[in-house]
């Protein structure tokens, strides 16, 4: 049993490396399910297990700032559960959405933590000494997400899905709420230190613009970027027929853009 | 970008320090393949962009250190993208550095450019990639699996990753010849001052919109009696919708501006969720 928990909880690290190897997917259901049913000496009910909980898991993908349940740990432990406990499938189905979601609460709690890692990095740059930027790179990934995956896999599979349950039920909810607001509001200190190296007085009244079309209007980023690459081309006459160098010399022949 | 100028234009840049070698190097080295892992809230993929562009910053400011510690702290900004296009910015990025060490551009330049392109990119890679190419790949691969095929899974990742490698290859090359040709047209026609405020008004504009899609934050207190309870969200909606993600956006930006360390911004930022979350006044 303490095995196979290691195992199980070794599977679950192995699907955390995906984001270092590419985003290459190998953290998916239908990946891990297999791995899962080899370690537990079945893998046939693994594979189907897993593409099972793929089709389940399909919308849960992170794109842009949303963060989704958690794929690995959902994924791992519903189908070492239905497999050691010989449930199967429709068992499998009810434990992965609801670990995966209570894993996420944990996540937020370290993606809440993590960017007090982030100035070892700016140290370094500061220094000319990339090993500091490399080992930010590493511990950001060890603590953000491999380290507590292993644990709570291994722990979860050992001691039984109830036992973690109750453990994770007698945290106040405010805690994770919180620290989920805070990660939510922390994008907005990226973008100020963003702006800090790119605006000037020209550029205020495009923030204001870019702004205004996704608040008023609902417009994704993409929609914006058109409408700002539409400004850009107006702005700066890059379609007239002549380049604005040569017309400057020239001096102003008005022509249709009088308004101008 | 066919022109006879620009092929020649395209010989001459690989004259320079960086090599065809270096960009496929570029475009699958652990920074380059790493794009998510040490995703974070406020920075999300600034430290393996940074690290993806190591090695050829380390070759561009060969001898200057102080231009190479310049260039790795632009990079550890905020930087977020469909990770398979990681390495496209970085080859246009890689010809920028080039001119920012001869000093024929302005190094905050860079920064506008990548904002200008991290937008629209993510746009098209999300649904490229994560809407399309991961469905399709997943549907073989279930159909597979569901009967016991072992096959299943290795379809999945084969179907899905072939793809998206030869989009970063591929990528890091076009990105950088695309940024050496463009980049010389303007220079020899005059117009760089206008390229570069071009960039720059699509770059604050993308980041304008993010702040909006981006943060999330609201106050769910209610106010009023019977059917005209609203709550104060509601009401800052019908005023001004993102009006918290611009209200943060303008005290981080401030509390930067006079020195506060974001060390101490995160701290801030996590004391004020967690008793957010206690009283109830945010959500």
């Amino acid at each position: 049993m303490l095995m196979q928990a290691l195992l199980i909880g070794l599977v679950a690290a192995f699907g955390t490396l995906d984001t270092a190897l590419g985003t290459s997917y190998i953290q998916r259901p239908i990946v891990l399910g297999p791995l899962v049913g080899l370690v537990l000496g079945d893998l046939q009910t693994g594979l189907i297990i897993g593409a099972n909980l793929e089709l389940l898991f399909m919308g849960a993908i992170s794109v842009g700032a949303y963060i989704p349940p958690d794929v690995i740990t959902g994924g791992v432990l519903a189908t070492a559960f239905a497999i050691s406990t010989g449930s199967g499938l429709e068992a499998a189905y009810a434990l992965a959405m609801p670990i995966g979601l209570a894993a996420l609460g944990i996540k937020n709690v370290f993606y809440a933590i993590l960017p007090l890692i982030l100035p070892i990095a700016d140290h370094g740059a500061q220094e000319g000494d990339d090993g500091k930027i490399k080992l930010t790179y590493v511990l950001l990934g060890l603590f953000g997400k491999t380290i507590w995956t292993f644990t709570l896999t291994f722990f979860a599979f050992f001691l039984g899905s109830d036992v973690v349950t109750a453990a994770l039920n007698s945290v106040p909810s405010f805690v994770f709420d919180g620290l989920g607001i805070a990660a939510g509001i922390l994008p907005a200190m990226g973008f100020a230190m963003l702006m800090r190296m790119i605006v000037n007085k020209k550029l205020i009244p495009f923030f204001v613009a870019g702004f205004a079309l996704a608040a008023f209007l609902n417009l994704s980023v993409l929609a914006v970027a058109i409408f700002a690459v539409v400004i850009a081309i107006e702005k700066l006459e890059f379609l007239d027929e002549r380049p604005m160098v040569a017309r400057a010399a020239v001096g102003i022949d008005g022509g249709d853009d009088d308004d101008f | 970008m066919t022109s006879k100028m620009s092929d020649k234009t395209l010989q001459d840049a690989y004259r320079g320090s960086i090599s065809k070698k270096d960009l496929t190097r570029m475009a699958v080295n652990p920074g380059a393949l790493g794009m998510e892992y040490s995703w974070n809230y406020p920075k999300q993929m600034s430290v393996p962009f940074c690290l993806m562009l190591n090695p050829l910053l380390k070759k561009i400011y060969k001898d200057d250190p102080k231009g190479y510690s310049e260039a790795l702290q632009r990079h550890l900004e905020f930087f977020n993208i469909t990770m398979y296009f990681a390495p496209f910015v970085g080859g246009v990025v890689a010809s920028m550095e080039e001119r920012v060490a001869k000093g024929e551009m302005a190094p905050e330049t860079i920064n506008q450019v990548k904002a200008a392109l991290m937008g629209p990119l993510s746009g098209i890679g999300d649904s490229l990639f994560l809407g399309t190419l991961r469905v399709i790949a997943a549907a073989v691969g279930i159909s597979l699996a569901v009967n016991g095929n072992p096959f299943g899974p290795i379809a999945f990742l084969l179907i899905y990753n072939i793809p998206t490698f030869l989009t970063r290859i591929i990528g890091a090359h076009k990105g950088y010849e695309l940024g050496v040709s463009f980049l010389t047209k303007a220079q020899e026609s005059g117009l760089m001052d206008k390229v570069i405020y071009a960039a720059g008004i699509i770059g604050v504009m993308v980041i304008g919109a993010m702040t909006v899609t981006m943060t999330s934050v609201s106050i769910p207190i209610e106010f009023g009696q019977g059917e005209s309870v609203q709550t104060i969200q509601s009401v800052l909606d019908g005023i001004l919708p993102g009006t918290l993600a611009l209200v943060a956006l303008g005290l981080y930006y401030w509390a930067l501006s006079h020195k506060v360390s974001p060390m101490v911004l995160i701290v801030i930022t996590m004391v004020v969720g967690v008793l957010g979350a206690f009283t109830g006044v945010l959500a």
